[in-house]
């Protein structure tokens, strides 16, 4: 394994740095920012003893630096505060929103990889002509629409004009509840196969295809534009050169030997843009009425519910780094030429 | 720089400028950023309803018009003309990206300069920072540091800045180590030339080019992300007519009048395809394989 313990050492070391580093932004923003933290935690119509318990339960009569003590320790025990839009514990909150965003990140990312490695490979393979140039300008344009426009209007001619495609939720209550649908594991799609109900299956599949492809966009262009670089590079290198002057077929030396070749740092650049792809659902979310993290943090942002922003935007921070972590280390333990 | 330098440094630019002209798709990519910003910077001297275009009009009788020959993006609930709204919205747009942009490189700089350069204590510590920075989701940043700060066109910029410096501070740091090293540095340590002379005369000009190029043309990003915070709501704040912002006032009353968000967004789509299409061209044109044959073949 070419991971170096230093190495390892050295990124878990930045992971808890980082987690520390959005904890005392997150800290700030509610605690020290806002003039009255307290009118803000027990809401608009508190009564003044309703005011002096928040006080106390915020701590605000101690000093700062106590303050963020029991800040991180609250945080650590897994008490992240009450939302006050829903009156439910933050992190039970985040949790339970956390199946919804995963499953159309997942099914978007099915969709750049089948499509954009794919164009990748034709670009490269015809360089300079017209493919390329298709690929090209198709590639960057879905790399410069703004998603939530994309959405408005993708919503707009698909639902309200063409009535093809569901325009909001996951899955339509009616269909749901006749086929007595329980989710278990809250990937609708897979807890619909695991209970051999059809309907609700093909009914979640509609309602994801127009969020998952507007999402699909950036990762699919990202490895589309990686597949070309990173394949135009392999196949000047000489052991192709030589292989083709062998007189290997094209299509064996292309597909077996450059492809192979070429990959890992596509997968590895879309590992990465993993967590970035979560970040980007939040406008999806919100217009598709999709209840992921994103639908949840907007949600808290417009009613300036401060312990559910923050502790959904802790969670999504902590999910982002470690699954960057994680992509590297599996980068570097797949591909024998990257050293860490 | 010396002349030999500079002239060194004109004749690369040429090549490349060659190469995007020689390209139907980048000169395209050129075309629109030279259009969007000659816009952006007459944009308020040429409207043709200006009360319309600052939000400073209501026509209650004109609401919701379709597109037309007057009304060329037709008129949003308040009865004011789309197109002129959109066409001001080119300036905010100017505005925000070059501030962004430019602000991120104000703090990025140093600090990738002091951190590569200097190093030191100081040095790593910065560095550390900007790691910690750079394993925040960069759009999560933006979005606490713009729903902190309020709404309003300068927080937004300063949220996005924030969020962004960290870049390019990274990208100085790789340029100023590899540059630390070439022979013409220690010929200048061996001359006895200060540290900092060093620094500001020799290694900034160096490793400013690329990292400005970059820059320039992440203004394309730029747009895009003032656009998403504008339309959740904890970007610049209304009547200014920021492309992000109208998609998002179109939203209510898209399936009466699609028209509203439709042009302002299209107008996103155009701009930040220059910017993109630009910056691939220029990417390609970097590539020395075919810098060699355009070279070769003399075009």
């Amino acid at each position: 394994m070419p991971v170096s313990k230093e190495y390892l050492l050295k990124r878990i070391i930045l992971l808890v740095v980082v987690i520390f580093g959005v904890l005392i932004i997150t800290f700030t923003i509610t605690r020290v920012i806002p003039a009255h933290p307290e009118l803000l935690w027990a809401g608009p119509h508190a009564t003044p003893e309703e005011i002096a318990k928040a006080r106390e339960e915020l701590h605000l009569n101690d000093n700062i630096v106590i303050q963020l003590y029991y800040y991180l320790v609250e945080f650590f025990k897994g008490d992240w505060g009450v939302s006050w839009r829903t009156r439910t514990p933050v992190l039970a909150g985040v949790l339970s929103a956390l199946p919804a965003t995963l499953e159309l990140v997942i099914v978007a990312f099915m969709i750049a990889i089948l499509t954009g490695i794919p164009l990748g490979i034709i670009a490269a393979v015809r360089r300079g002509g017209l493919a390329d140039q298709t690929i090209r300008i198709l590639t960057v344009l879905g790399a410069s629409v703004p998603v939530f426009w994309l959405a408005l209007i993708t919503q707009l001619v698909f639902s309200s004009w063409l009535h093809l495609l569901p325009a909001a939720y996951r899955v339509d209550a009616s269909v749901a509840l006749t086929t007595g649908f329980h989710p278990i594991t809250g990937f609708y799609l897979l807890d619909s196969l695991i209970e051999g109900n059809l309907a609700v299956f093909v009914n979640a599949s509609e309602h994801i295809i127009l969020p998952a492809f507007i999402l699909s966009l950036y990762p699919m262009s990202l490895s589309s534009r990686m597949t070309r670089a990173l394949m135009n590079e392999v196949l000047n290198e000489f052991y192709i050169r030589s292989a083709l002057a062998w007189g290997l077929p094209r299509r064996l030396v292309i597909y077996k030997y450059a492809l192979k070749n070429a990959i890992a740092p596509v997968i590895a650049s879309l590992g990465l843009s993993f967590g970035y792809t979560i970040v980007g659902a939040y406008l999806i979310e919100i217009i598709f009425v999709w209840p992921g993290i994103g639908y949840y943090t907007a949600m808290s942002l417009l009613s300036f519910d401060y312990p559910a922003i923050t502790g959904s935007i802790v969670f999504v921070a902590l999910f982002y780094t470690t699954i960057n972590l994680v992509v590297d280390l599996v980068h570097a333990w797949i591909d024998p030429r990257v050293k860490l | 720089m010396d002349r030999s330098k500079g002239e060194a440094l004109m004749s690369e630019l040429k090549t490349t400028f060659k190469m995007i002209k020689r390209d139907l798709v980048s000169l395209a990519g050129l075309v629109i950023v030279i259009s969007f910003i000659v816009i952006g910077l007459i944009a308020p001297y040429i409207l043709t309803k200006p009360n319309d275009a600052w939000g400073l009009a209501y026509h209650v009788k004109e609401a919701y018009k379709p597109p037309s020959t007057y009304h060329l993006f037709g008129t949003d609930e308040f009865g004011r003309d789309m197109f002129n709204r959109v066409l001001l919205g080119t300036r905010f747009s100017l505005l925000i990206s070059v501030s962004v942009v430019g602000l991120a490189l104000l703090i990025g700089i140093p600090i990738g300069l002091i951190g590569g350069y200097i190093g030191g204590k100081m040095g790593t510590s910065l560095m550390r920072v900007t790691d910690m920075f750079l394993a925040f989701p960069p759009l999560l940043l933006a979005i606490v540091l713009a729903a902190t700060l309020g709404r309003g066109l300068a927080n937004t910029i300063i949220a996005l800045a924030i969020a962004w410096w960290p870049w390019y501070s990274r990208l100085i740091f790789v340029q100023v180590n590899s540059i630390k090293s070439s022979p013409y540095i220690d010929a200048a340590k061996v001359m006895g030339l200060s540290k900092f002379a060093i620094m500001f005369r020799h290694v900034l000009p160096n490793a400013l080019t690329p990292v400005t190029v970059q820059a320039a043309l992440d203004m394309g990003s730029a747009i895009l992300e003032a656009a998403g915070l504008s339309f959740l709501g904890i970007g610049v704040k209304p009547p200014t007519p920021e492309w992000g912002l109208l998609v998002s006032l179109g939203w209510q009353s898209i399936n009466r009048a699609w028209w509203i968000s439709f042009f302002p967004g299209l107008a996103i789509v155009i701009v930040v395809l220059g910017f993109n299409l630009l910056a691939d061209g220029i990417r390609e044109a970097m590539d020395p394989r075919l810098r060699k044959a355009v070279l070769m073949k003399g075009v």
